[in-house]
């Protein structure tokens, strides 16, 4: 099958290694992987900054680049969801681009979501972790898109790993896009309950699956002075590039 | 004061922060754990929302319907447009039966009217009895700070401090002896009172009922005991039948509390029928409008299912952060964020749409599947309609779009952008200062960027991952 990676803007910009991580496990996978090479952003930063008129052009650019994958897979539940569960409300019920944007969401999945539930892989052959893992639940994979079995199911599968659960592992990071700037007190505060809990878990590394967060995450525990509980997608733990 | 005023304020203060990580436990888990006892929480939610749907869309008959049986009952039914129409109505009734104290049971919409300020300017004493409610009255009118737990952000220490103070006696800390302290200065209040104010959780068209949920007897005492009755409450809270009452009792108390069901459950009818010991001789509803109309066939209709339960801000993120005073009206969290635009006007409470991480544990806890951060965000879209948002924020979302629908002008930013926040960060894993986001960088640092973009990466044939 025919996939397009949707690497996300996120990604694309500060940490490339996700975005190989996740080719990777397509491939290994089996999948046929394309990555259009004029993708940028899914406009979800526009659609949530009420922007109507931007996020609809995004979305016809997204569904231009990835009309033709059978498949369209995201390391993001945010961006995932923003594909899946807004892209059908920016036009019109009966309009020619609601039915391909239709179309498309449902062919479109988070990357545990999909490895479990349509590529259906049963090892992962360079997974490699020696310690604790939690796991940080982001809001829009959980809540949009129910992505919660699929991650730990994953993280199940790799040798070495020991999966410890934090208390709320469900409460938002305090993350939000553009909340965490425009409101970067209130979004720190919250930040820092999260890193509490990440912390009295006891685990090695929080992972989780939407970048946004790692970075909300990680730039909390290092601001807390916690040098050594690690930050990492899920992606990277599952190719196993965690060290790298 | 700004919002961001407000909240910086909040974060500081260290009564209210040690309450709201108290609050989580009393909250949260006993909601969680009491919901579980419905056989289908989630059919139940459903069942709820089609209630308060069915409500809404035919609500001119419901209110109408109820307006014939609850005058049959003996009662008058009285629609108060705004604030002003609630103040003058109850004013009025006040006058005409000669009432000079006022014994008051919790209501949020004599908060949204600033009823008491004009009783006591039209020379009569309202007098509050809930528990949470009374201790703000003393308080110099305070405002409360949440929905059910007005007092959500008082220690017990301040409470002893105002009691002694007040009421001149020595100070006490023991719980229950201040509770025994406000019911003592409370009774005579109730004897003499000539006149009962409450709220309505629900009226029920099919038999001119209010429904009043409560914890505190002070509901029942307001209610029964004086000459005058007067419920006010908003116009959305109609429902057709008893039947609906039962089904949104099993969710209000177990969302509110997490109660299976609270102390008390009054379902009031009429008038003091002859055969009757108890209950007022007069009864008055004040259905009141306030901008509910309004949203009757608007995009926001579903914000009217709102049974006001809390539920959203108990577990909302930032209100549990900052608490409901920095909500600025009288509704805070995720559903005060909704109605306060939309009540006090768009321009008046521009923060509140973003005050949100749209992070949905609101609308999945919410026990009539209000959608919450989707109405937040269509509030936001509203601002920009209207051009309501700041112009820095207009010219920075114009041109990242514009750039991100050009392939090969954002390939080229990005390229620069990554490059200059590796920069910045020294070599080092992490950015201290971010001069273009500085207020991100106040609470944390910002991870560095690896260097390069995915897709020069990518274009260059890379398949495995860069440092």
């Amino acid at each position: 099958m025919r996939v397009g990676l949707f690497v996300t803007c996120l990604v694309d910009m500060m940490r490339p290694r996700i975005g190989f991580s996740t080719l990777e496990l397509l491939e290994s996978a089996g999948c046929e992987v394309v990555v259009p090479a004029t993708q940028t952003c899914c406009g979800q930063p526009a659609w949530n900054s009420g922007d109507a008129p931007a996020t609809r052009a995004l979305a016809l650019k997204l569904l231009a680049e990835f009309e033709a994958c059978d498949y369209v897979v995201v390391p993001s539940g945010s961006c995932g969801g923003m594909i899946r569960s807004h892209y059908g409300e920016l036009f019109a019920r009966d309009s020619e681009e609601s039915r391909r944007l239709d179309a498309l969401s449902a062919r479109t999945y988070e990357l545990c979501d999909f490895l479990v539930n349509v590529a259906r892989i049963d090892a992962l052959p360079n997974a490699d972790f020696r310690g604790t893992l939690t796991y940080h639940d982001s809001c829009s994979g959980l809540r949009e898109l129910g992505v919660k079995a699929q991650p730990r199911v994953l993280l199940g599968k790799v040798g070495g790993a020991a999966l410890l659960e934090m208390n709320g592992c469900e409460e938002c990071c305090g993350f939000g896009g553009t909340f965490s700037v425009k409101y970067g007190d209130v979004s720190a505060a919250i930040a820092e309950r999260k890193c509490r809990n990440i912390q009295s878990s006891g685990a090695d590394a929080v992972v989780l699956g939407d970048l946004g967060c790692i970075l909300n995450i990680e730039g909390k525990l290092r601001r807390m002075g916690d040098e050594k509980t690690r930050v990492l997608h899920i992606a990277e733990v599952l190719a196993g590039k965690a060290d790298a | 004061m700004h919002f961001k005023a407000r909240v910086g304020e909040k974060l500081a203060d260290r009564i209210l922060q040690e309450n709201l990580a108290k609050a989580k436990p009393k909250f949260v888990d006993s909601r969680a754990k009491v919901m579980l006892e419905l056989d289908d929480i989630e059919a139940t939610r459903e069942a709820a929302k089609q209630i308060r749907n069915r409500s809404l869309e035919n609500l001119d008959l419901w209110l109408e319907t109820f307006e014939s049986k609850a005058t049959e009952a003996g009662a008058q039914v009285h629609y108060a447009r705004d604030s002003q129409e609630i103040c003058k109505l109850v004013v009025d009734i006040a006058r005409r039966h000669g009432v000079r104290k006022i014994t008051k049971s919790k209501s949020m919409v004599t908060e949204e009217a600033g009823l008491n300020r004009a009783l006591e300017a039209a020379g009569i004493q309202p007098v509050e009895t809930d528990l949470g409610e009374y201790i703000l009255q003393i308080n110099d009118n305070e405002p409360p700070s949440h929905i059910i737990a007005p007092v959500f952000h008082k220690s017990k220490e301040e409470i002893s401090d105002l009691f002694a103070r007040t009421h001149n006696t020595p100070r006490k800390t023991d719980i229950n002896e201040l509770t025994r302290e406000a019911r003592e200065q409370l009774r005579p209040h109730f004897l003499s009172s000539d006149m009962g104010i409450s709220g309505g959780n629900f009226i029920i068209a099919e038999t001119g009922s209010v429904a009043i949920v409560t914890n505190e007897g002070n509901g029942r005492l307001c209610t029964t005991l004086p000459k005058v009755h007067v419920v006010i409450t908003g116009i959305e809270k109609a429902i057709a039948t008893l039947d609906d009452l039962s089904t949104l009792l099993r969710l209000l108390p177990r969302s509110a509390t997490g109660q299976a069901i609270t102390n008390y459950v009054s379902v009031l009818t009429g008038t003091k029928r002859p055969d009757e010991f108890d209950g007022p001789e007069h009864l008055y509803f004040i259905l009141v409008d306030n901008g509910r109309a309004d949203l009757i066939g608007s995009e926001f209709q579903d914000m009217l299912r709102c049974i006001r339960c809390g539920a959203c801000m108990n577990h909302c993120p930032v209100y549990q952060t900052i608490g409901g005073h920095a909500y600025g009206w009288v509704y805070p969290g995720p559903m005060g964020s909704v109605l306060t635009p939309l009540y006090q006007g768009l321009e008046n409470a521009l923060d509140l749409p973003h005050a949100a991480t749209l992070c949905n544990q609101c609308g999945v806890v919410c026990p009539v599947k209000i959608p919450l951060p989707e109405l937040l965000r269509k509030l936001r879209e509203k601002q920009v309609e209207r051009g309501l948002r700041p112009l820095s924020e207009r010219i920075a979302l114009r041109a990242w779009a514009w750039v991100a629908r050009r392939p090969a002008l954002y390939a080229l930013g990005t390229k620069i952008g990554v490059r200059y926040l590796k920069w910045l960060a020294s070599g080092k894993d992490r950015i201290k200062v971010l001069g273009v986001a500085p207020a991100w960088t106040q609470g944390r640092d910002f991870p560095a960027p690896q260097g390069e973009t995915f897709r020069e990466l990518y274009a260059r044939g890379q398949r495995d991952c860069a440092r």
